[in-house]
């Protein structure tokens, strides 16, 4: 597959799950939380498409509404720990000296330290929900983007057009902004791109665990355990969810190989982020 | 090069303490008592504090820290709250297990994806390649929580070819190594055939090829070692991401190991065994990245010299 | 791995945290316990204390128990339990330095005598109706009641072989055993968290008995299968919603009885329990001693309706509720499944739940300090209905008893305060009628259902017997063909 392909193929699967997400209301036979106790476990066809659930809600609706939680948290966790990482790494990378040593050391310690227990405990603290799942992913998430960003500006710090623009008498924000962070622009969407799909599992696995979405929410992680029991019986609890998260990583996954091909970048990490 | 690594490893004290001080921190700003959680409906005020003493529950936090770190320099742990044994103890009891699931799914993921990817890269644009690199991209994409499952619903019920889970011979490591190796395998794979169309690409190789070396040693010697470099150091980094996985593939084929054993512990608020889990956790991580720097340098000898 | 022949596998869903009858609080512990060591006495499904190593007590006065000791029990070493043993275990308990959670339990005794090797006379310092209840401590050899570290050698039917922490533990036939020693040799305890494990396990055979419910669809794929059988009796454990009566809106009667009224109890009982329970009216099973019956709240969201807007919350339009609670659940599958029910029952009346779902410990902090609005919880091995005080009583707030809804009466105070300095049967029982009349009325509590025992194993195994509570007793005399 091109890359053009691949990025082309991306984004349109990316506009495909945000419109089902968006037209949830529509598309979806009943609400995601209308119980039907009588009708529990109900098999996947007639009116409930993809089966009805523990409490007779219906598959279809859940994992479309789905889709909402799993981009919304993904988006938010990625965005933070993006801003976040930038920035420090461009601090870092640009002043040096014992400020980059410190962040190095953090990151160390962030990178040696198990993050699933971080999330496990802010579950603990608060009881589980959306935004515990976001910090929890950004506390870990940064790293990643800070080192790249860092990276970045410590190779073009010492050019000659930085020079200049030092030389020009613009302040190290400006310079950075202006002159750095447009170069690190492509290193970083690439990463973000994967990011995204990490973020999107990291969600799944944490409300798997029951430290994500609390209930009646309809994450897809946290239908698979729901459904987990019932493996034998009513193994669509299980697989829907599971297909429609794995769609939305390979589109992810798909449009971060193209772009990485056409931008020309290159990662030191694996390009996935995990809750860990 | 023989005091790289012991220079390192004098580097990573600093990093383990700190990882230790965060979990101190943040497990004492948790809500919930050992000790009323431990006692239970059935138990008396007077009681609750007698045990709180008991367990040094009582004295400032900076005491409890102090002594917590003084202690486990020395290897002592403490006893674990909720086991009402040595932490030392209950931790050698399930590390094992982990050790060895993370073994097998590492030697399932290695063996399978290295060689998978050179074959790729040196068959580029062949069926092969194109099988490959959608099993690879496959095994990225299906989560392990939803995978583990479905690979338990396959194989050990409907077609009963393997033991549904718990720990005991070979058998009932295939299907948990298999769920924890996939994730990391269609990593390496996508990784090792880039490497290798990198290496293939570069001069030397291209000189090794001139001076009538045959193929398959021009890339099996040269393109390999090469490209064996970010595989080793992406294996490193992926060791975190080893200890989440481990979570979710013990809770879902029930193996006894350290990942369930620190969630039980973080539910009880047995903060000494959370601590010891951490701790032995936190050190493996950094023993797994020093080892895996050490085997770069050796793969690659250039990057012995400091830079 | 196959089960060893003669040998019966269990599985439990998780390790017991501690086998030794001065430190055991939790239930898994108390069901192994119960077949390691012997106790004074026990309780009968109906509540009331039977005969065990006490062959039988008398009471001397209000504030003197003498019990009689069979001679015949011996620990699995061979040694004999006497009247020295029960002393040194009690005393242990009772002893601040050990810190064990029973010590409360004892707090009415004062001294104990021993004028011979089967007689023990417990001296109690205040006269109090519901003591026996606390003899059901297992007993310890003397020499080693004051071990720090936990002690499993008991004169229970079996005797502990083996440990291995989150897999499994090996025990076998106490060869001592007065009754004649269990046939069941080993019985392995495996430890499978995971539900569809068991029940896959149990169909292949590789696990025998089942004792904690697996969900009633799969309880149905397992009664399909020739070689299991599924065995049901009524339990005791009572699942109730507890409402905190703090809050204003939750201090209005009606309100609490619209709560009642809204939830469809019975459908969740037939559908999501799959008929496993009983819809309860109180905290005490229908055959408790003391059980008196009390109308049932039958499902009624019309009347809930009128109720709440009577209390002066009216209806607000579709989409507007009348009043948001927020309501905190444990985070166990079958728990949060009824927290979602429930919202959509109140939603229904016009209630917003928002569910805060937590572990056990942080729900168990949030509740004892009053810091929840409704909470779902279970009483589980009720046998003394002076548990009526304990969580009733308007000076039982936590952390001095289990009051957690700050619930007051004057009424009820009155009659569970009678109750425990009665020692009448009939006239106890007729009180603690009065006060199951009265929680019905005031409804402190919204009461769901006792659970149902279910226990599915192979139809190899003879003699067990499924038990309210749960326990395994019946295993002593169980065998496997």
């Amino acid at each position: 597959m091109t890359s053009r392909l691949g990025v082309v193929a991306g984004v349109a699967g990316l506009i495909v799950i945000a419109l089902a997400g968006a037209a949830a209301p529509w598309l979806a036979p009943t609400g995601p939380y209308t119980p039907d106790l009588g009708a529990r476990l109900g098999a996947p066809g007639g009116a409930h498409l993809l089966g009805q659930d523990t409490l007779g809600r219906d598959v279809l609706a859940r994992v479309l509404y789905g889709t909402r939680i799993s981009l919304g948290v993904a988006t938010a966790a990625v965005g933070l720990s993006l801003a976040a990482g930038t920035v420090l790494g461009c601090v870092a990378g640009y002043a040096g000296g014992w400020v980059d040593e410190a962040l190095t050391r953090v990151i160390d310690v962030l990178l040696a330290f198990p993050g699933l227990l971080l999330a496990i405990a802010l579950a603990a603290v608060r009881g589980p929900s959306l935004p515990n799942v976001v910090l929890a992913l950004s506390v870990l998430g940064w790293t990643g983007y800070a080192r790249l960003a860092r990276a970045a500006v410590m190779s073009l710090r010492e050019r000659e057009f930085v020079a200049a623009a030092r030389a020009l008498g613009a302040r190290p924000v400006r310079i950075v902004a202006r002159h750095l962070l447009p170069l690190a622009g492509p290193v970083l969407l690439v990463q973000a791109t994967f990011g995204m799909a990490g973020a999107m599992v990291a969600e799944g696995s944490l409300s798997f665990l029951g430290v994500g979405a609390p209930p009646p929410l309809p994450s897809w992680g946290a239908m698979i355990d729901e459904g987990r029991p019932f493996l034998l019986v009513a193994p669509h609890l299980v697989v829907f969810p599971g297909l429609a998260l794995a769609l939305a990583v390979l589109a992810l996954q798909l449009l971060g190989d193209g772009l990485r091909d056409l931008l020309d970048v290159r990662l030191d990490g694996a390009g996935r982020m995990t809750p860990s | 090069m023989g005091t790289l690594p012991g220079r390192r490893l004098v580097l990573l004290l600093p990093t383990v303490l700190g990882v230790v001080t965060l979990v101190f921190a943040f497990l004492h700003l948790l809500p919930g008592d050992p000790v009323e959680i431990m006692l239970g409906d059935w138990a008396a005020p007077a009681d609750a504090v007698a045990l709180r003493r008991d367990l040094g529950l009582d004295r400032p936090l900076a005491a409890q820290y102090v002594r917590f770190v003084g202690h486990a320099a020395r290897g002592d742990f403490g006893q674990s709250i909720a086991f009402r044994a040595p932490v030392a103890r209950v931790i050698a009891d399930r590390y094992p297990a982990t050790v060895e699931l993370a073994i097998a799914a590492l030697l399932l993921a290695v063996g399978g994806a290295v060689p998978l990817g050179v074959l790729a890269a040196v068959w580029r644009g062949r069926a092969l390649d194109r099988i490959v690199r959608l099993a690879s991209l496959a095994g990225v994409c299906l989560p392990s929580f939803w995978l583990g499952p479905v690979l338990m619903f396959a194989f050990a019920m409907r077609l009963d070819w393997l033991p549904v889970s718990g720990r005991g011979g070979l058998a009932h490591l295939v299907l948990p190594a298999a769920t924890l190796a996939l994730g990391m395998g269609g990593i390496l794979v996508r990784l090792t055939r880039a490497s290798v169309l990198a290496a293939l690409g570069e001069d030397y190789v291209r000189t090794a090829r001139a001076k009538g070396a045959p193929r398959w040693r021009a890339v099996g010697v040269h393109a390999l070692r090469n490209a064996l470099v970010p595989v080793v150091t992406v294996l490193g980094l992926q060791a975190g991401a080893l200890l989440a996985g481990a979570v979710i593939t013990e809770t879902i084929f029930a193996w006894p190991g350290i990942g369930r054993l620190v969630v039980q512990a973080i539910q009880a608020r047995d903060y000494p065994l959370v601590q010891g889990c951490v701790l032995v956790i936190g050190v493996t991580y950094v023993a797994i990245n020093t080892a895996a720097d050490v085997l770069v340098r050796a793969i690659d000898p250039r990057l012995a010299e400091p830079a | 791995m196959a089960p060893p022949p003669g040998g019966l596998v269990v599985a439990f869903d998780s390790d017991p945290r501690s086998l030794d009858p001065r430190f055991q609080t939790d239930a898994n512990g108390a069901r192994l316990g119960d077949l390691l060591h012997v106790a004074l006495t026990r309780a009968d499904p109906t509540g009331r204390r039977v005969p065990e190593l006490a062959r039988s007590w008398t009471m001397e006065d209000r504030r003197t128990v003498v019990f009689h000791l069979r001679p015949d029990f011996r620990f699995a070493d061979g040694t004999a339990v006497t009247a020295a043993d029960v002393k040194a275990t009690y005393d242990a308990v009772r002893d601040p330095a050990l810190a064990s959670p029973k010590r409360t339990a004892l707090a009415a005794l004062s001294v104990i005598d021993t004028p011979d090797a089967t007689t023990v006379v417990m001296h109690l310092t205040d006269a109090s109706a519901s003591f026996l209840d606390a003899t059901g401590l297992g007993i310890l050899p003397a020499a080693r009641a004051r071990e720090a570290d936990d002690v499993t050698t008991g004169a229970g039917p079996f005797r502990l072989v083996s440990v291995v922490r989150g897999d499994r533990l090996v025990l076998a036939p106490n060869p001592y055993y007065p009754d004649g020693p269990p046939r069941l040799d080993p019985l392995v305890i495996r430890i499978v968290p995971d539900e569809t494990v068991r029940v896959l396990e149990l169909r292949r055979g590789g696990i025998h008995l089942l004792e904690d419910a697996p969900e009633p669809e799969m309880v149905t794929w397992l009664a399909a299968a020739p070689t299991l059988v599924v065995r049901r009796a009524p339990g005791t454990s009572f699942v109730y919603l507890a409402l905190n009566l703090r809050d204003p809106r939750l201090a209005d009667r009606r309100v609490r009885e619209a709560i009642a009224l809204a939830v469809d109890r019975d459908g969740l009982v037939r559908y999501v329990l799959g008929g496993a329970a009983r819809p309860a009216t109180g905290l005490l099973a229908p055959e408790h001693w003391a059980y008196a019956p009390a109308p049932a709240r039958r499902h009624d969201p019309r009347r809930a309706r009128r109720l709440l807007a009577r209390a002066g919350y009216p209806s607000r339009g579709r989409g507007t509720p009348r009043f948001r609670l927020v309501y905190k659940t444990s985070a166990q599958p079958l728990r949060r499944r009824l927290a979602e029910a429930v919202q959509a029952d109140l939603a229904n009346v016009g209630i917003a739940v928002d569910v805060r779902v937590y572990e056990w410990g942080t729900l168990y902090a949030d509740v004892r300090s009053g810091n929840f609005e409704m909470a779902s919880l279970a009483w589980v091995g009720v046998t003394d209905p002076d548990l009526y005080y304990l969580a009733f009583h308007s000076t039982m707030v936590p952390p001095a008893g289990y009051n957690r809804g700050a619930y007051v009466s004057r009424v009820t105070d009155r009659l569970t305060s009678a109750g425990r300095r009665t020692f009448d049967p009939l006239e106890r029982r007729t009180i603690y009628a009065r006060v199951q009349r009265r929680l019905a009325h005031d409804v402190p509590i919204v009461p769901l259902w006792w659970e149902d025992r279910i226990a599915v194993h192979t139809r190899r195994l003879r003699g067990f017997e499924p038990s309210p509570s749960g326990d395994l007793r019946s295993l002593a005399t169980a065998r496997l063909d």
